[in-house]
C-alpha cells in the first residue's frame, strides 16, 4: 500500500514539473490570445483567435516587429472563470507583453485585472461593455465599440428610418452584455420620443419563444418594431419563430445578430426585415476588409464566421501598431502609445481613443437582412 | 388572456413534452435494466441531430429513409456505448457508472467541438414539413404535428415490444432481478444490449425532432436534453417507463406554461419555478410519480 | 481512532506544509502559486463533499450552490464601502456601510451556507438516491436563478469584480488543514461510524437507534460550511464572481474527485483533488502546441474512465492507507 502511495506521489511530482511552462527560447514577441475555445462561448471566441493568428502571420510575412517575429499564444480558458484567471497568470509568467481576446465581459474581468496589475496592456477584441476601461484601469483597451454606441445607432435607425413609435424590447436576462444593450436602447428610444409598449425576457439557451411571441401578437397598442437583445445562439431562433408565427414587423438588434444563423436558420424567405447594428466589416468594400476576407479564406478555407474574427485581427493590429510607434514592448510605454492611437485603419472601422472613458470612437454599421441578403444600410458615427 | 392563447401554449407544451418524453424513456429503460444512470444519453440526441443533418442535407437522401437510418444508427451507437463504458462497470457501485457515462459525455462533446467546430449549424427539414397550419385558433407547423403523433406511435411500439414479445419479458425480468433472470437462462448481455439499443434509437430520433423543431444544432446541444431527461425520468419514478413519459410531458408543459401564463417579469425565473415545482412533487411523492418503493429488506 | 502515530504524522505534515509554502512563495512564479491555491480549494471542496456524499451516501449535487452563497456573502462583506456604492447602490443601509476583514467574512459565509443547508435539508433530505440528486440539482438552479435576478443584492449577471485579492496560500492552507482535521475526527469517531452505517444500510442503522434524519442533516450542514468557505476563498482568488461561476459542471467535477478517490476515503479525495486539478493544467501545453483544443478534456475523461475500470471503487475504496492509521481502518 505504501509503495503505491509513493508511486502516486511520484507521478504527481512529475506532473507538477510538466506544469512549468515549456521553455522554448526563440526570440519572439509574445501576445497572449485568451479565448474560450471550448465550452459555451466557443462559437463566439474561436474565430477571434483565428483572426488574431492571421494578423500575426501577415505581420511576420511583412518583416515582423522591431526585428522579431510576433507570436500569438492561444490559450483556451474553457468558458470558465478559473481557467481565465490561471490562463492569464500563465501567460504573464511566460513573458507575454500584452494580452488580447474574449467576446464577453465576464472573462475579461477575470483576466484583464491581472494584466493591469503587472502593467501590461490588455486589448479585448469583442467585450463591448463601455465601463470596462473604468473598471479595470488604464491598461485596458477595447478594439470594439461600446454597447452604448451600438444601441444608440440602432435606436436612431428604428425611430428615424423605420419610423417606429411604439417598440417592444426582448432581453436575454442571463448576460450582462444583453442587459446593457437593452438599457441603452430603451434610453435612446425614450430620448427620441418613442414609447416602450412591452418588455419581455428570456435566458441564454432558451429554444422556445412561443409565449413571448403570443404576448407580442396581443400587444396593445400595436408594436411597430421589436428589439431583441440576444447573442448569436438565439438570434436565428427568434427570427425564425417570430416570422413563422406570421408576424411581419421589423426585428432589430445589436451585434449579437451578426451571424450567419440569422439567415440560415429561418431560411431566405423568412429572414426578412431584420436590422442590426454591428462592427463595420460585413459587405464593406474598403480595401482592409476585402484583404482580410481574402486572407482568412486562404488560411482557413472558409469565410470569417462572424465579426469577432475581424475584431481578433484588429486587436493584434492595434497592439502591433502601438509597438511600432513606441519602439519598445515595455508596458507603460505601450499603454501610452495605445492611448494615442488615432485613425487606425482597422478592418472593423477607424479607431481613435479620444474619449475620457477609454471607449474608442468607431463607426457602427447598420445592416439590413432582406430575403436572406445582407446589405449595409448606413454607417452611424457617434457625436463625440 | 384568451382561450386561444392558452390553447396555443398548451399545444407548445405538448410538443416540447413529447420530445422530452422520448429521451426520458430511453433513459429510464437503461436505468431499469442495468441500474446505471447514462449521462451520455444527451450526446446520443446530439449525434442523432447531426446524423440527420449529414444524411439529409449533405447526402441528400429522401427524408423517410433518413428518419429510419437515424433510428438504426442511434441504436448502434447505444450498443457501442454500452460495450465501452458500462459492461466493464457492471457490479460496481452506481455512482461509478454515472461518472463513467459522464466521462463518455465529455469525450463526445469535445470530439464534436474538435471535428465539427463549436459553431451552431443550420438544420433544415424538407419544406413540406415546415408549413404553418391553422387548427382553429392555434397555429402549428406540420413538423410539430408529426412530433406529437410520432411520439405516441413510437411509445405504442415500445410498449408492444415490452409486453408482447419474448425480448420484452426478458427485459422486464432482468429489470426486476438480474441474478434470478440469469438463473432462468436469460442472456443478460443480449437483453441489456437490446435495452440500450432501443433507448438510444429513441434518443437519436428525438435529436432529429429537436433539430427540426428549432432549426439549429451545435455540438454542445446534448447537455440540456440529457439533464432534462434525467430529471423527467426521476420525477416519473426512475425505471418506470410510463413514469418517464409522464415526467417528460410534465416538464415540457411546466416550462412553457410558466413562461406563458405568468407576467413577463417572471419569464427569467422560469427555471426556478419549474424546479421548485419538481421539488414539491418529489416531496409529496418521494419515489416519483409512478416509482415503486425499493425498500431493501434487511 | 487516532493513534499517537497518526497524530504525529499529521502534525509533521502540517509543519512541513507551512515550510513548503514559505519556500514556494519565495521561489515559484505566480502561475504555479495560483495553481497550488486552486489545488488547495479543490481539496477543501472534495473533502467536504466526501463528508456528505462519501460518508453518508447522500447523492448531493448542490455543493456549488453553497459555494455561491459563501462566495457572494464574502464578496459583499469585504467589498470596500466606496465600491459597494458604485456596484450595488440599492443595498440596504446597514449592509452598505459595512466592511469586514477576510476571516470574519469567511466565517459568516460558512455559517450562512450552513443555515441554507439546514433550511433546504429539512424538507429535501427525506429523499433518497437519484431523487435527492434531482432535488439538489433543482436547488442549485434555483440559487443560480435567484442570484442572477436579485440585482440589488448581487448585481445580477454582471457579478461583482474588483474584489480584494485576499486569498493566498497562507489563507488556503489552514482551511485545508481544518477540513482534513474535521473530516478525520468525524470519520474515526462514534459519529463517523454512524454516518457510515447510514450509508451502508439505513434500516439496520435505524434498528440500532440511529436518528436518521438528524444524522443526514448534520452531514449536509458540515459539508456546506466548508463549501461556503471554499466559495469565499475562490471569489477572492479570481477577484470576480458571477452567477455562473459555480455551475452544475463544477458539481460534477467535485463528485468525480470524491468517487475516483473512493467515496468515504479522506486521503482518496485529497489525492484525487490534487491529481485532477494538476492534470487539467498539465494538458494545457499539449493543447497549445498542437493547436487542437478540447483534446485535454478528452484525455482527462479517458484517464477517468481507465481509473474506474481498474479500480471501480476508487483509489482507496472507503478506507485510508494503512500507514496513516497504523492499523486496518
Amino acid at each position: 500500500m505504501v509503495k503505491r502511495f509513493m508511486l502516486t506521489l511520484g507521478v504527481l511530482l512529475l506532473a507538477v514539473m510538466f506544469a512549468f511552462p515549456a521553455v522554448a527560447e526563440e526570440d519572439t514577441i509574445k501576445l497572449a490570445g485568451l479565448f474560450n475555445l471550448t465550452g459555451g462561448m466557443s462559437s463566439i471566441d474561436a474565430p477571434g483567435l483565428n483572426g488574431a493568428k492571421l494578423q500575426a502571420k501577415l505581420i511576420n510575412e511583412a518583416g515582423g516587429l522591431l526585428g522579431k517575429k510576433l507570436e500569438v499564444v492561444g490559450i483556451d480558458t474553457k468558458t470558465d472563470q478559473k481557467a481565465a484567471a490561471t490562463g492569464a497568470k500563465k501567460a504573464l509568467s511566460m513573458g507575454c507583453i500584452a494580452g488580447l481576446g474574449y467576446g464577453d465581459t465576464t472573462y475579461v474581468m477575470a483576466a484583464a485585472p491581472l494584466f493591469q496589475e503587472k502593467q501590461h496592456p490588455f486589448v479585448t477584441s469583442g467585450a463591448t461593455h463601455p465601463m470596462l476601461p473604468q473598471w479595470v484601469g488604464d491598461f485596458m483597451f477595447m478594439a470594439c465599440f461600446g454597447d452604448d454606441d451600438q444601441s444608440f445607432a440602432i435606436a436612431d435607425y428604428s425611430v428615424k428610418t423605420l419610423g417606429a413609435k411604439n417598440v417592444a424590447v426582448w432581453t436575454d436576462n442571463s448576460m450582462d452584455f444583453t442587459k446593457a444593450l437593452s438599457k441603452f436602447y430603451k434610453q435612446r428610444i425614450e430620448e427620441l420620443g418613442g414609447k416602450i409598449i412591452l418588455e419581455d425576457f428570456f435566458m441564454t439557451g432558451d429554444k422556445d419563444f412561443s409565449a413571448q411571441i403570443a404576448r407580442l401578437k396581443n400587444a396593445d397598442p400595436k408594436v411597430d418594431c421589436v428589439f431583441i437583445s440576444a447573442i448569436p445562439n438565439e438570434a436565428g431562433l427568434t427570427v425564425k419563430q417570430i416570422r413563422e408565427a406570421g408576424l411581419t414587423l421589423p426585428i432589430v438588434s445589436g451585434d449579437g445578430f451578426d451571424t450567419e444563423l440569422v439567415t440560415t436558420v429561418p431560411g431566405p424567405q423568412l429572414a426578412n426585415d431584420v436590422y442590426f447594428s454591428t462592427h463595420t466589416y460585413r459587405e464593406d468594400t474598403r480595401p482592409e476588409v476585402l484583404n482580410f476576407i481574402k486572407e482568412y479564406e486562404k488560411e482557413y478555407g472558409r469565410p470569417p464566421e462572424n465579426a469577432f474574427a475581424a475584431l481578433g485581427f484588429d486587436a493584434v493590429g492595434l497592439i502591433a501598431d502601438a509597438i511600432k510607434r513606441a519602439g519598445t514592448t515595455d508596458g507603460p510605454a505601450l499603454r501610452d502609445a495605445l492611448k494615442t492611437t488615432k485613425g487606425f485603419k482597422a478592418v472593423t472601422g477607424e479607431i481613435t481613443y479620444s474619449r475620457a472613458s477609454g471607449v474608442p470612437v468607431k463607426g457602427v454599421s447598420v445592416i439590413s437582412v432582406k430575403n436572406g441578403v445582407y446589405k449595409v444600410e448606413e454607417v452611424w458615427t457617434p457625436a463625440n | 388572456m384568451s382561450l386561444a392563447y392558452i390553447a396555443q401554449q398548451c399545444a407548445n407544451g405538448l410538443i416540447l413534452g413529447s420530445m422530452y418524453s422520448l429521451v426520458a424513456i430511453g433513459f429510464s429503460m437503461i436505468y431499469g435494466i442495468s441500474r446505471l444512470i447514462n449521462f451520455a444519453h444527451g450526446e446520443v440526441v446530439m449525434i442523432g441531430a447531426f446524423l440527420t443533418m449529414g444524411l439529409f442535407q449533405i447526402l441528400g437522401l429522401p427524408f423517410p429513409l433518413v428518419a429510419a437510418a437515424v433510428l438504426a444508427l442511434g441504436a448502434v451507437l447505444g450498443v457501442m456505448i454500452e460495450r465501452a463504458a458500462f459492461r466493464p462497470m457492471r457490479g460496481a457501485p452506481q455512482v461509478t457508472g454515472f461518472i463513467a457515462s459522464l466521462g463518455i459525455s465529455i469525450m463526445l462533446q469535445n470530439l464534436g467541438i474538435m471535428v465539427l467546430t463549436a459553431q451552431p449549424r443550420n438544420f433544415s427539414f424538407p419544406a413540406y414539413l415546415q408549413q404553418l397550419v391553422n387548427i382553429g385558433p392555434i397555429g402549428i407547423r406540420i413538423v410539430d404535428i408529426c412530433i406529437m403523433l410520432a411520439t405516441p406511435l413510437l411509445l405504442a411500439v415500445l410498449l408492444f415490444i415490452i409486453h408482447r414479445t419474448r425480448l420484452g419479458v426478458a427485459m422486464r425480468a432482468t429489470a426486476e432481478n438480474l441474478d434470478v433472470a440469469r438463473l432462468m437462462g436469460i442472456d443478460i448481455n443480449r437483453t441489456i444490449m437490446a435495452a440500450f439499443a432501443i433507448g438510444s434509437g429513441l434518443a437519436a430520433t428525438a435529436g432529429l425532432m429537436w433539430g427540426g423543431k428549432f432549426g439549429q444544432i451545435d455540438p454542445l446541444m446534448g447537455f440540456i436534453p440529457g439533464l432534462k431527461s434525467f430529471v423527467a425520468a426521476v420525477i416519473g419514478g426512475v425505471g418506470s417507463i410510463p413514469g418517464a413519459i409522464l415526467g417528460g410531458y410534465i416538464l415540457g408543459m411546466a416550462e412553457v406554461l410558466f413562461v406563458g401564463l405568468l407576467p413577463p417579469i417572471y419569464s427569467a425565473y422560469r427555471d426556478a419555478f419549474v424546479f421548485g415545482t419538481l421539488i414539491i412533487i418529489l416531496l409529496v411523492l418521494p419515489n416519483g410519480l409512478l416509482g415503486k418503493e425499493t425498500e431493501e429488506r434487511a | 481512532m487516532k493513534t499517537d502515530r497518526t497524530r504525529l504524522i499529521f502534525l509533521a505534515a502540517a509543519i512541513l506544509g507551512f515550510v513548503m509554502i514559505f519556500a514556494m512563495q519565495r521561489t515559484m512564479n505566480e502561475y504555479i502559486v495560483s495553481i497550488v491555491n486552486f489545488v488547495g480549494i479543490y481539496i477543501i471542496l472534495a473533502v467536504s463533499l466526501n463528508i456528505t456524499n462519501g460518508f453518508t451516501g447522500l447523492f448531493s449535487l448542490g455543493h456549488p450552490a453553497f459555494m455561491a452563497i459563501g462566495g457572494y456573502v464574502t464578496a459583499i462583506l469585504t467589498l470596500p464601502v466606496m465600491k459597494k456604492a458604485m456596484f450595488l447602490p440599492d443595498l440596504p443601509s446597514w449592509l452598505a456601510g459595512l466592511q469586514l476583514p477576510f476571516f470574519p467574512a469567511l466565517l459568516i459565509a460558512g455559517i450562512m451556507a450552513s443555515l441554507t443547508a439546514l433550511l433546504v435539508g429539512v424538507p429535501v433530505l427525506r429523499l433518497r438516491g437519484h431523487y435527492l440528486a434531482v432535488a439538489t440539482i433543482g436547488f442549485l438552479i434555483i440559487v443560480q436563478v435567484l442570484i442572477t435576478n436579485m440585482e440589488s443584492l448581487t448585481r445580477g449577471p454582471l457579478g461583482l469584480n474588483g474584489l480584494p485579492a485576499y486569498t493566498n496560500l497562507w489563507w488556503v492552507y489552514p482551511w485545508v488543514l481544518a477540513a482534513l482535521y474535521v473530516s478525520w475526527k468525524i470519520k474515526f469517531s462514534s459519529y463517523g461510524r454512524t454516518l457510515l452505517a447510514v450509508r451502508e444500510n439505513e434500516m439496520a442503522a435505524q434498528c440500532l437507534g440511529v436518528n436518521l434524519f438528524r444524522t443526514r442533516i448534520a452531514s449536509l450542514v458540515i459539508g456546506a460550511f466548508f463549501a461556503g468557505v471554499a466559495g469565499g476563498l475562490w471569489a477572492h482568488l479570481i477577484t470576480a464572481i458571477t452567477p455562473n461561476s459555480f455551475s452544475l459542471i463544477m458539481a460534477f467535477n467535485i463528485v468525480v474527485m470524491v468517487v475516483v478517490g473512493g467515496a468515504g476515503s479522506i486521503s482518496g479525495s485529497f489525492l484525487a483533488a490534487i491529481i485532477f486539478t494538476l492534470l487539467t493544467e498539465v494538458f494545457r501545453p499539449l493543447e497549445e502546441s498542437l493547436e487542437v483544443f478540447g483534446i485535454g478534456e478528452i484525455f482527462l475523461a479517458l484517464v477517468l474512465i481507465m481509473i474506474l475500470i481498474f479500480r471501480p471503487k476508487g483509489f482507496f475504496g472507503s478506507r485510508e492507507p494503512r500507514f496513516l492509521t497504523g492499523r486496518n481502518a
